[in-house]
């Protein structure tokens, strides 16, 4: 299907001229990383810009390295750098384990997570493992540079604290003390699909608990509730029992015509419970591997 | 018989080097030149209204905008087997989807942005979304002219009902075997809409040239059908069919949903307008889910009486389909289950209904397994049910009723000789049927489960095939045949027939795909019917130009006629051992006499089939008098599945299906059918499912939302077994199988299901939501 | 509005004049002649459009041709213009395509994940792949093309 919409394209090389760019065009311009999103709202008109602003030539948005006490992913990371990233993989295997549940390889080897968090989709795959491991979000804009918690960056669905002349140049991820944890995906079948509900766990060598989940409520969330619930316990069938009547009320899942729900609903409390019992046999350093799936 | 050398094995695919080299041409790959125009469809926001008005003006104003087109410039109606289709929307629009007008640009861009500029007024109408409330009293008529329709002679529609045909079969007496029954046995069965999802969208390209001819290039299963539907629907411009030129490159998958016309007729029609000038029309992924074909709903209620020890006594079987807003290929589809909703049984009593309902969804039509998918699903389902109810095993059930050669079918002719007793056997056997399996997992179980098919190509009774042969210099071939390969490997099987009778190995046999300037006559490629009847008309063409070598021989050379045979690419004698005159040296040039004439010339052969013994026309009351199907292929399947009891997620360990294909001509081809087949038909149950809203506007047309199997959803293991009961009248016994493999994929699943854990689904398809909301509401969740 | 854009193509440099909303796959089928990458959804969801830029197999119809500045594309073309690769060899012996229309793109990827791992095991086959829609095989034999010693030698 041919692109309708004419519109200019521009190739800036530094945040600074993109900055510009942006304020010019403001709401009348998109920016162009990956494009796995975009090009399809341009075929199918969802989209009507002026102005393409393709930041893959700003080399400094690039790479995956070490910054102070955070990991940096740039902008321009792609889910494939994400998953052959040796760091990635030992130091925030959650995060590693969700970017593999991500579209296909020919996608991922061309989308970047920031442009994932910036379709801000409830079904978001990266937003519960970076709510977990409390990523910050890099955005600059025409006052300079800001840094906001991921978890105030979602507003809801599809919806960002970004203005319309600022972009995201970078996720910071912390340090994590010891900790194993799974990311619990929900499709429609073992093949690639948007999530219809996931969940991400993490615990610590103390056994503290964290926990989020997409697709289950109209952005992204991570739960002090259930944390709070779950931490330092045995997650016996009574402690599961608790966490899936809190589900209820801490989420907020909707009918459509990928599942009920209901049927999110139910899956919340069993991702869950398969969930905590991966990541505390990992920590004991036992199966499963990450990446295998567990439900 | 000789002993076969290249008829039943495995032979490399003629088509191997153009596909894997990306050399081999689709539609869309051809190039038409710079005076190419694309057309870009104006499409109904409604399911059902009445056009009031259509306003061109500012889309012909856009500069590269060459023409406007409305319903207006083609008064025209269409359709295979009842002309209820239109080229564009007359006065009235059925569907969501359906096509209104078109913009003729010399840019597709300038033609979609001009499209969104055709400003079109309608005045709603209220829709019928669903067959059940078309068939009410106060329902909404879709087509007021439906008695005046021209249809096919065995077609029965009721004027002034949305009811456009009604297939009725009545075979014994079916309140007295329900009343001999010890067990009578009732249900509902529902089956959703499908789409065929080959992963080449539909396209044509039309060119009218300057002197009148017309030649359409289209992504087709059916390029002789496609000539005489667009001869015969724009036969008031003045054009014949020898005026209609079709050509179908390779095709990127069909699976019904190619046969027939469809969008094809745009690509025809608007080349018409624009003499000299190529138009295209390419289908985006969208469209191709909502105006093409779909595989049509139905509500199915069964009724089965059985006697204790397991015999059937009587069967009714009462269909609703979900038809569209266009029946005329859909139609047939509910026909031929009407003739067949018995599944693979000796029956003495049956009454079936099947009833083509308009409905304002997309239109129905053919779809891999031509109905038999839908009632397979019921009936197989019934089967095991009653098989636990009379705490019988569910293969014995079958082997008890299998039906066997000469055994009188539903309309009164015989059955043809069969495998399925054998099939049924050997499925049990691989499947370790009686062995119970359980998993590691505590939160997994394991259901066996097993299930019967049958079919019969669904064709017109004079639905005939042809073939040419001609020999090259250096005596390879060419076959020309109109028989489309879609994937199945037609080409290949036709060359294996070729080769086996003159000796030409495959390797130096080129098959060429349709062009009816050229290549001869084939009805369609459908209904699993093509390496059957092609498959004659090319042993008999085969045959002709190996009776016209040997007759030369003996001619020019005085060699005994009955001595003489072909071998190795040549001609040799019985009695006369060493001797051999290699095809090459006379093919073509023919053989030099000792006069040093030449006699002879280049070798052509042909053959046609025609399957001299069917008749369709019958009583319409009870279908009693007729022969419509040809043969039906038989078989039996089995499943392993394991299935997460809390989660409803279910995974294929695996599945065997044993099909009496009564001749393998390549037994890895069958393989491909069986693997493929099988995983397309587990998708319609385990998660494929059309989706429309409340205003008839489909919810899924794309990928992301209409799931359809990836690697990582292939079964552990299928398994292929091919039972050889040779057809009579099929080349080496041979009868088709490419539909086959999907039919028993959704009862297989459901029985497996209640195998597993007792609970029973009746509607598909069966997802992993529905395993668990089947296991709340039995509380056993 | 065109631009010139300079690029590699199967090992050949090149250019085209692209308008900006010129998307990938149609330009270098229109353009270039390079019809082997196909569009079967236009929305990077079915595969059969994968080509590699820069040694990376990327969906082209999720592309812009603007973007290709500099950059090098190989299709299926040009994995086929010197010899036969195994894999493909491999694809004719084990039926592991039928109507043919995912084959370049299915090739694309799997020529990607050899490159990078010569030798896969089963599991990373279909994970390369997992983003190549095949309706008529099944994939068994797709998998079973890949396995094949004369293509990944030890496992």
């Amino acid at each position: 299907m041919p692109i309708a919409t004419e519109f200019e394209y521009f190739a800036p090389a530094s945040v600074r001229e993109t900055v510009g760019l942006l304020s010019k065009f403001k709401d009348k311009a998109r920016l162009l990383a990956g494009g796995t999103d975009l090009i399809v709202q341009l075929k199918e008109d969802v989209s009507k810009p002026q102005a393409l602003v393709d930041i893959k030539r700003i080399a400094p948005l690039g790479g995956i390295k070490v910054q102070g006490k955070f990991l940096r992913l740039g902008a321009l990371a792609t889910f494939t750098e994400l998953i052959e990233s040796t760091v990635i993989k030992s130091k925030y295997p959650i995060l590693w384990e969700a970017a593999r549940t991500v579209a296909s390889p020919g996608v991922r080897n061309r989308a970047t997570v920031a442009g994932n968090i910036c379709s801000a989709v409830p079904s978001l795959d990266s937003a519960p493992a970076l709510l977990v491991y409390e990523a910050v979000v890099v955005i600059e804009g025409p006052k300079g540079s800001r840094q906001i918690p991921f978890a105030s960056f979602i507003t809801g669905p599809r919806r960002t604290v970004l203005a319309k002349d600022e972009l995201v140049t970078a996720i910071l991820l912390p340090q994590p003390g010891k900790h194993c944890g799974a990311y619990v995906k929900l499709g429609r079948y073992a093949g690639e699909d948007l999530a219809q509900a996931g969940v991400a766990v993490l615990a610590d060598a103390k056994g503290a608990i964290r926990a989020a989940f997409c697709a289950l409520a109209p952005a992204p969330l991570r739960s002090a509730k259930i944390e709070a619930l779950l931490s330092c316990k045995k997650c016996d069938a009574a402690v599961m029992a608790q966490a899936c009547a809190l589900l209820e009320r801490e989420l907020a899942p909707i009918s459509d015509i990928r599942s009920s729900k209901e049927y999110r609903l139910h899956m919340a409390g069993v991702m869950l419970e398969r969930g905590l019992k991966a990541a505390c046999s990992r920590l004991k350093g036992e199966g499963p591997d990450y990446g295998k799936h567990l439900i | 018989m000789n002993e076969l050398k290249v008829v039943g094995h495995s032979s490399e695919r003629v088509d191997s080097l153009e596909k894997i080299t990306g050399a081999a041409n689709y539609v869309d790959d051809l190039n038409f030149g710079p005076e190419l125009l694309y057309a870009y469809l104006v499409e109904s926001p409604c399911a059902h209204a009445e056009i009031r008005k259509i306003n061109t003006a500012k889309a012909e104003r856009v500069p590269g905008v060459v023409k406007v087109l409305t319903g207006k410039d083609f008064p025209l109606s269409f359709g295979l087997y009842m002309q209820d289709r239109y080229v564009l929307a007359q006065d009235r629009v059925r569907f969501v989807g359906e096509q209104v007008a078109a913009v003729v640009a010399r840019d597709p861009k300038i033609a979609k942005r001009a499209a969104a500029l055709v400003e079109v007024t309608y005045k709603e109408l209220p829709p019928v979304l669903n067959q059940m409330d078309a068939l009410k009293k106060d329902a909404p008529l879709l087509h007021p002219g439906l008695k005046a329709y021209k249809h096919v002679p065995w077609f029965f529609p009721k004027g002034d009902t949305n009811i456009a045909h009604w297939r009725k079969t009545r075979k014994g007496d079916t309140e007295k075997g329900f009343k001999q029954a010890d067990f009578v046995f009732e249900d509902v069965y529902t089956v959703p809409r499908y789409a065929h999802c080959a992963i080449e969208v539909h396209g044509a390209v039309g060119l009218y040239d300057a002197s009148g001819r017309l030649t359409v290039w289209t992504a087709s299963q059916s390029p002789y059908t496609q000539r005489n539907v667009f001869a015969e629907a724009l036969s008031p411009l003045g054009i014949s069919h020898k005026d209609v030129r079709v050509i179908t490159p390779y095709v990127g998958g069909g699976f019904g949903g190619k046969a027939g016309v469809s969008m094809e007729i745009l690509g025809a029609a608007f080349a018409t307008k624009f003499k000299g000038k190529p138009v295209k029309v390419m289908w985006n992924r969208a469209q191709e889910f909502y105006n093409t074909y779909q595989r049509q709903g139905v509500e199915a209620h069964l009724k089965v009486g059985m006697k204790r020890d397991g015999r059937i006594t009587a069967v009714e079987h009462l269909l609703y389909w979900d038809a569209g807003a266009y029946v005329e290929y859909g139609a047939n589809v509910v026909n031929a289950v009407g003739l067949s909703a018995t599944g693979p049984y000796k029956v003495d009593n049956i009454k079936i209904d099947s009833l083509c309902i308009y409905t304002n969804l997309p239109p129905g039509g053919p779809y891999r397994g031509f109905g038999y998918s839908e009632f397979c699903f019921g009936m197989e389902s019934h089967l095991t049910r009653i098989a636990k109810k009379l705490r019988m095993d569910p293969i014995e059930i079958r082997l008890k009723n299998a039906i066997k050669g000469g055994d009188t079918l539903a309309y009164g002719a015989h059955m043809n000789p069969n495998g399925l007793s054998k099939a049924i056997e050997e499925v049990s056997k691989e499947i370790g049927w009686g062995k119970k399996e359980q998993s590691s997992d505590p939160d997994k179980v394991i259901g066996k489960s097993f299930a019967c098919f049958w079919k019969a190509p669904a064709m017109p009774p004079n639905a005939s095939s042809s073939a040419f042969i001609k020999f090259n210099e250096d005596a390879s071939l060419n076959i020309m045949v109109s028989g489309m390969e879609i994937g199945q490997g037609l080409l290949t099987s036709m060359a294996q027939i070729a080769s086996e009778i003159l000796t030409v190995p495959v390797s130096k046999i080129r098959v060429e795909t349709p062009d009816t300037d050229r290549n001869p006559y084939e009805w369609q490629t459908v209904g699993s019917h093509v390496t059957w009847g092609c498959g004659n008309a090319v042993k008999k063409a085969a045959i002709d130009c190996r009776e016209q070598i040997l007759d030369l021989v003996h001619r020019t050379l005085h060699l005994e006629r009955e001595s003489l045979y072909l071998e190795d690419e040549a001609v040799k004698s019985r009695t006369k051992p060493g001797w051999e005159l290699p095809l090459k040296n006379f093919v073509i040039p023919g053989i030099q006499a000792e006069d040093f004439t030449f006699k002879g010339g280049p070798i052509m052969g042909r053959g046609v089939f025609m399957p001299e013994f069917t008749s369709a026309i019958s009583d319409p009351e009870t279908s009693q008098g007729g022969h419509p199907n040809v043969h039906y292929t038989t078989g039996a399947s089995g499943l392993t599945l394991e299935i997460d009891r809390r989660t409803g997620r279910m995974k294929v360990l695996k599945v065997v299906l044993a099909a009496d294909v009564g001749k393998a001509i390549n037994p890895d081809l069958i393989r491909g059918q069986v693997v493929g087949g099988m995983l397309q038909g587990l998708a319609t149950v385990l998660y494929e499912d059309m989706r429309f809203d409340a205003k008839g506007r489909m919810l899924n047309p794309n990928f992301t939302d209409y799931k359809i199997p990836t690697v990582m959803d292939a079964p552990v293991e299928t398994k292929t077994i091919i039972i050889e009961v040779p057809q009579p009248d099929g080349p080496y016994g041979a009868r088709g199988v490419g539909e086959h493999t999907m039919i028993p994929a959704a009862p297989l699943i459901a029985n497996a299901i209640e195998d597993a854990l007792g609970v029973r689904i009746t509607s598909m398809p069966i997802t992993a939501e529905k395993v668990v909301a089947a296991l709340k509401k039995e509380g056993k969740l | 509005m065109k631009k010139t854009i300079h690029f590699k193509l199967n090992g050949e440099k090149t250019s085209m004049d692209v308008a900006p909303n010129d998307v990938l796959l149609e330009a270098l089928r229109a353009n270039l002649g390079a019809k082997s990458p196909k569009c079967g959804c236009d929305r990077g969801d079915c595969g059969t459009c994968t080509v590699m830029i820069n040694g990376r197999a990327v969906r082209s119809c999720l592309i812009l041709a603007v973007e290709v500045e500099g950059c090098e594309i190989l299709t299926l073309e040009g994995v086929s213009k010197g010899r036969i690769a195994a894999l493909q060899r491999s694809f004719v012996k084990h039926n592991s395509f039928q109507c043919g229309f995912c084959a370049p793109g299915m090739i694309m990827s799997l020529t990607e994940l050899l490159n990078h791992k010569p030798t896969p095991t089963e599991e990373e086959v279909k994970e390369a792949i997992s983003g190549n829609l095949c309706r008529c095989t099944g994939y068994t034999q797709i998998v079973e093309g890949v396995m094949d010693p004369a293509v990944s030698k030890k496992r």
